[in-house]
């Protein structure tokens, strides 16, 4: 065996950040498209559910705005349904793939992996959306004035990005807890209704109201809302008060998050596994 | 890289414990997994850890690489202390887990090792270099580019090795590493951890295959629930049973029957057989040496035949089973 060219390593936190997201993002794209089963959830579903409601809806209303509305509300819905499906995906595909101990055992946070592939499976939302905003546009004609275009372009990449650290934190509790598929399932539906991506928010159940303020993409789906959606007229805020709140809270999440993971890995070394629960 | 004046690895009162929790939570079951072991290794051995299955050997191995806790005693790998120096001691060390687990099946062999000389911080500019240079090592250059899911056994077992080196790690573990490969890809695997020693590597291996562990390893620890119970060469572990020879016996048609008949007889110490295939091979161990061989043609039962016999030294077989079996 001759001998391997000599190595340096990657220099500095930021540097080694940035090459671990990089990793953990291209694998999982390239795992996710090594898998056609990707196409069901995340082309097709989307696909006929906003046909659906198109064909439902667009003889009733006259105004475009009610068509941009629905375009919103279910690309909003993919976002979610991707970054719960990510979340349990995340760190929970290595459990069943059996690269949980090779994962483990790598000289970084686990927190840093998870959040490469919770960003990738999120972007995959974002891309969805896209998705039902160009079916809307072309074969719809729906009318897309923003009304704000650069607010909307910004609240939808920090919705994005709010998305990915509820993502990471859900990832954890999963990890934590023994029923994850069962949690990730139940939470969908109460999600979509509580941030308001099926309905603004003001119409919930005053019940629904604090559950759904926690949430930081209820925040950043009403700045995306005031940004496109002419007159439109939803929570007692604007947009600078809608976007710093879900700026705050994203935060929370990330702080909640790590700390979790600290948790986690801990847990991991007392038991020497975390595969089986 | 500079090495550390101590030894590579350094064990002392190294224990263990696991706790099974029932249903509700309440502790079910305590299982004392190591019980107190100690031993060191130098920079540039190859040492082995045998001992059968349950001893403890890939909880040594959890608890050396950082990713179990001891519950007491004291682990030194490199210097660098397990319960604290989480990373820096993971940077310098590589593992290879035995069996199917801990590739990603769907991509190929050069993404898998891209992916892991990423998260151990390997330089792109040198990951690019070293990636072609390790498949090349391995023999998988012509099918790197291939899904790792269509590969054999033996190949998936030698990406492994692969992974375990893009960091070009210092000190390297090696948990049953030919567990499940044919003679051939077996031998691959040893050929390359021999290789691995000869440019310097500190290499610790578990086996439950005596002669791989008598061919590679310089130094043995034969560890038995929980407890090392002998740390020699192999030559000096072997020596403990100089006062048997072996009778080994092919035979044709030979049952279960005849073994136990065999374990009657005065003088023999144990009796292994293997009759699961077409010719059975029995071993005898007997401090009488040749003078048994009347008594054993004796034992045979009708029908049964001894194609083949001949008197052997004891290998380093015969002194594990009598150690493990005290
Ligand atoms: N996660 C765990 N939870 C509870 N008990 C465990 C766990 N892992 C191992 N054990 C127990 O600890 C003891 C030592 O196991 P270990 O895996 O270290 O043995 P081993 O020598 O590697 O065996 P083998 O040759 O079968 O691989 C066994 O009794 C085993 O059942
Ligand atoms: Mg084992």
């Amino acid at each position: 065996m001759h001998e391997l060219t000599p190595g340096k390593q990657t220099q500095g936190r930021v540097g080694r950040v940035i090459q671990v997201l990089r990793a953990s993002v291209f694998l999982t794209s390239k795992l996710f498209f090594a898998d056609p089963q990707w196409l069901i959830p995340n082309i097709i579903a989307p696909f006929i559910f906003t046909l659906v409601a198109f064909f439902l809806f667009s003889g009733q209303t006259s105004g475009s705005s009610f068509l941009l509305y629905l375009v919103l509300g279910s690309g909003l819905m993919g976002m979610w349904g991707t970054t719960i499906y990510a979340s349990a995906n995340s760190i929970g595909f290595d459990r069943w793939n059996g690269t949980m101990e090779s994962t483990l055992a790598a000289p970084i946070p686990l927190s840093w992996i998870a959040l490469g592939r919770v960003l990738f499976n999120t972007l995959q939302g974002v891309l969805n959306a896209v998705f039902i905003l160009v079916i809307g546009l072309v074969w719809f004609r729906v009318g897309f004035t923003l009304v704000n275009p650069p607010a909307f372009f910004f609240a939808s990449i920090m919705t994005f990005l709010s998305l990915s650290a509820f993502g990471l934190l859900m990832t954890t509790i999963l990890l934590l807890s023994r029923k994850g598929g069962f949690i990730t399932n139940s939470m969908e539906i109460p999600v979509y209704i509580a941030t308001g991506t099926m309905f603004p928010v003001i119409l919930l159940p005053v019940v629904y109201l604090p559950f759904a303020f926690m949430l930081a993409p209820t925040w950043g789906i009403e700045a995306i809302r005031l940004a496109a959606l002419p007159g439109y007229v939803g929570l007692p805020t604007t947009y600078t008060v809608d976007m710093t709140i879900m700026v705050a809270e994203t935060f929370a999440y990330l702080a909640l998050a790590f700390f979790l993971f600290k948790r986690v890995e801990a847990y991991a070394k007392k038991m020497g596994t975390l595969e089986e629960y | 890289m500079q090495k550390p004046l101590g030894p590579a690895i350094s064990v002392k009162g190294l224990t263990r414990e696991y706790v099974t929790r029932n249903f509700f939570g309440g502790v079910a079951r305590t299982t004392s997994a190591l019980s107190g072991i100690d031993f060191e290794v130098a920079n540039g051995e190859l040492f082995g850890l045998i001992g059968p299955n349950g001893a403890g050997k890939t909880t040594t191995i959890k608890i050396l690489t950082t990713l179990l806790t001891p519950t007491g005693g004291d682990a030194r790998i490199l210097g660098l202390d397990v319960r604290k120096d989480l990373y820096e001691i993971r940077r310098r060390i590589g593992i290879v887990f035995g069996g199917e687990r801990g590739l990603y099946n769907r991509v190929s062999a050069v993404d898998n090792l891209r992916y892991f000389s990423d998260l151990y911080g390997v330089d792109s500019s040198v990951a690019r270099k070293r990636i072609p240079e390790l498949l090349e090592v391995v023999g998988l250059s012509d099918r790197a580019q291939e899904k790792v899911e269509k590969y054999s056994r033996g190949m998936k077992q030698r990406l492994h090795i692969a992974k375990a080196l893009v960091h070009d790690p210092e000190l390297i573990f090696l948990d049953e590493p030919t567990i499940g490969l044919d003679p051939g890809g077996a031998r691959d695997i040893r050929n390359m951890v021999r290789d691995l020693k000869a440019q310097g590597k500190t290499i610790l291996l578990t086996t439950h295959y005596m002669f791989e562990a008598e061919e590679l390893c310089q130094r043995i620890a034969v560890i038995s629930k929980g407890k090392i119970v002998a740390l020699d060469t192999p030559s000096e572990l072997k020596n403990m049973v100089r006062d048997i020879s072996v009778i080994e016996l092919r035979t044709f048609e030979a049952t279960m029957d005849y073994v136990e008949a065999l374990r009657k007889l005065p003088n023999v110490v144990r009796v292994v057989a293997d009759l699961d295939s077409e010719q059975q091979t029995i071993r005898v161990q007997t401090p009488l040496g040749a003078d048994l061989l009347p008594k054993v043609t004796a034992a045979l039962p009708a029908g049964a035949r001894i194609i083949d016999r001949t008197i052997k030294e004891p290998t380093l077989e015969d002194a594990y089973l009598r150690l493990v079996e005290e």
